[in-house]
């Protein structure tokens, strides 16, 4: 199962870049395929679920710059 | 009726200037610009009739200044104690597009001559943006539009912003406080400076010498998006990035959630295209590999018993084909469980995945076999 995680979506998504490259590389092992394909489907959906929900955080800054 | 001495008198005459005239704006035409033991500056500002003798700290001349200009001056009139009256300027800027370009130019070439823009100089958008500095005034249009446009590209970014002026003479300084601020108490990792189009006047501030010093000397990457895109300041000659327009600087700091998504299905599909085709192929050279030994084993051992009727070799026969036989359902079954995880095929049987929000009123996301379509929910209810 895929470990919930508290990367960035930039960071998830350069993860996801990471688990597909396996597929065209020379590691690839047949017998590894399905798991991997799963862990990759588990953070494609993760990071879809983020592209739909993540919301900007804005803060003005209480400080007087005029002084 | 009072009897002063001179001391006196020049003391009155100035309380009363500092009471009448706290803070006054001059503008008129500079003449016998001069600088004095590079720390003293002295000029008359004047018009057709009139002429007033000025004096001002070389710390407060922020943009080159020569005669001829046209220039607007803040500070406080005074009498000096030889009896000469005197405006002390603790501003001064550039008015009119004739002077404001001249100004602009020699600022340039000298900031240029310094390497202050120096292609080498400059830092790229960190690629994971996650803390984020604004200075703009969040009163301003631009700064709205970049807030908008960030907030449909993107999201995860902590934005902290710092509320400047962004237009007229205190802007400068406001704007040197606030990038002291994000490289002294902050974590951010770039800062953008905001501001909408503006006349040449209005937009001046972002050519004072300071505030372009300080943009060059900051530690954090800084990126403008000042004015239009035939707007040039030097604080966007600084700068390490310069976007045209505050919503252009939206997008170059931002990825597009919406082509993320096209792109994160383009990606899923193809991985699951390059799976199924290699487990068609090991599945192709399988058979192909069992059905060869088969042949050889069939052809050179078990025809001949089976011509002598040996029953043990009809019984070994059979272990073998059984067992040939799992080796092909187990390829099937992985097939057909990789094959029931790719989204097309459900969609290509009449189903669609939406993505979004369920709320009535919200913008949805709906995927089918052949469209991508946006809709808003009308009503939902629950299935009996």
């Amino acid at each position: 199962m895929m470990e919930k995680s508290e990367l960035t979506l930039n960071q998830k998504i350069e993860k996801l870049d990471e688990k597909v490259e396996w597929f065209y590389s020379d590691s690839f092992k047949l017998d590894e395929a399905t798991n991997k394909y799963k862990e990759a489907i588990g953070l494609a959906k993760e990071i879809e679920k983020d592209l739909n929900s993540l919301k900007n955080e804005i803060e003005v800054l209480t400080e007087d710059f005029s002084k | 009726m009072n009897n002063f001495t001179p001391t006196e008198f020049i003391a009155v005459v100035n309380q009363t200037l500092e009471y009448a005239y706290p803070s006054a704006l001059i503008t008129g035409e500079v003449a016998s610009f001069k600088i004095n033991q590079g720390k003293w500056v002295f000029f008359d500002i004047k018009d057709e009739t009139s002429s007033i003798s000025c004096f001002m700290s070389v710390w407060n001349l922020r943009i080159p200044i020569e005669d001829g200009m046209k220039v607007t001056v803040s500070g406080v009139p005074k009498i000096t104690k030889w009896g000469k009256f005197s405006f002390t300027v603790e501003n001064i800027k550039p008015v009119g597009e004739g002077s404001i370009k001249k100004a602009y130019e020699l600022l340039k070439k000298k900031l240029t001559a310094e390497g202050l823009f120096a292609m080498e100089r400059k830092r790229e958008i960190p690629t994971d943006l996650v803390r984020l500095g604004i200075i703009s005034s969040t009163d301003a249009a631009g700064y709205s539009d970049f807030i908008k446009i960030i907030n449909a590209r993107w999201g995860g970014i902590k934005v902290t912003v710092a509320h400047t002026q962004v237009q007229g003479m205190d802007a400068p300084d406001q704007m040197i406080r606030a990038l002291k601020y994000f490289n002294e108490k902050s974590d951010v990792q770039m800062i953008a400076i905001l501001r909408g189009g503006g006349s040449a006047d209005d937009l001046s501030c972002f050519n004072d010498e300071q505030l372009v010093r300080e943009i060059a000397a900051s530690k954090i990457p800084v990126i403008t998006g000042i004015g239009h895109e035939r707007d040039e300041s030097l604080a966007d000659l600084a700068a390490d990035v310069r976007a045209s327009t505050p919503s252009n600087a939206a997008e170059m700091l931002t990825r597009d959630r919406n082509e993320e998504k096209a792109k994160l299905a383009r990606t899923m599909n193809r991985t699951y295209q390059v799976l199924m085709q290699t487990i068609e192929r090991v599945q192709d050279n399988n058979n192909r590999s069992v059905k060869r030994i088969f042949d050889a084993i069939n052809t050179k051992y078990i025809e001949p018993m089976l011509v002598a009727n040996n029953d043990k070799m009809k019984n070994c026969l059979k272990i073998i084909q059984d067992a040939f036989s799992n080796v092909q359902n187990i390829l099937v079954q992985k097939i057909k469980v990789l094959d029931a995880l790719n989204p097309e095929r459900v969609l290509s049987q009449g189903y669609a995945i939406l993505s979004g929000k369920i709320s009535p009123g919200e913008d949805i996301d709906i995927m089918t076999a052949r469209q991508e379509i946006k809709a808003t929910i009308k009503d939902i209810k629950e299935r009996k």
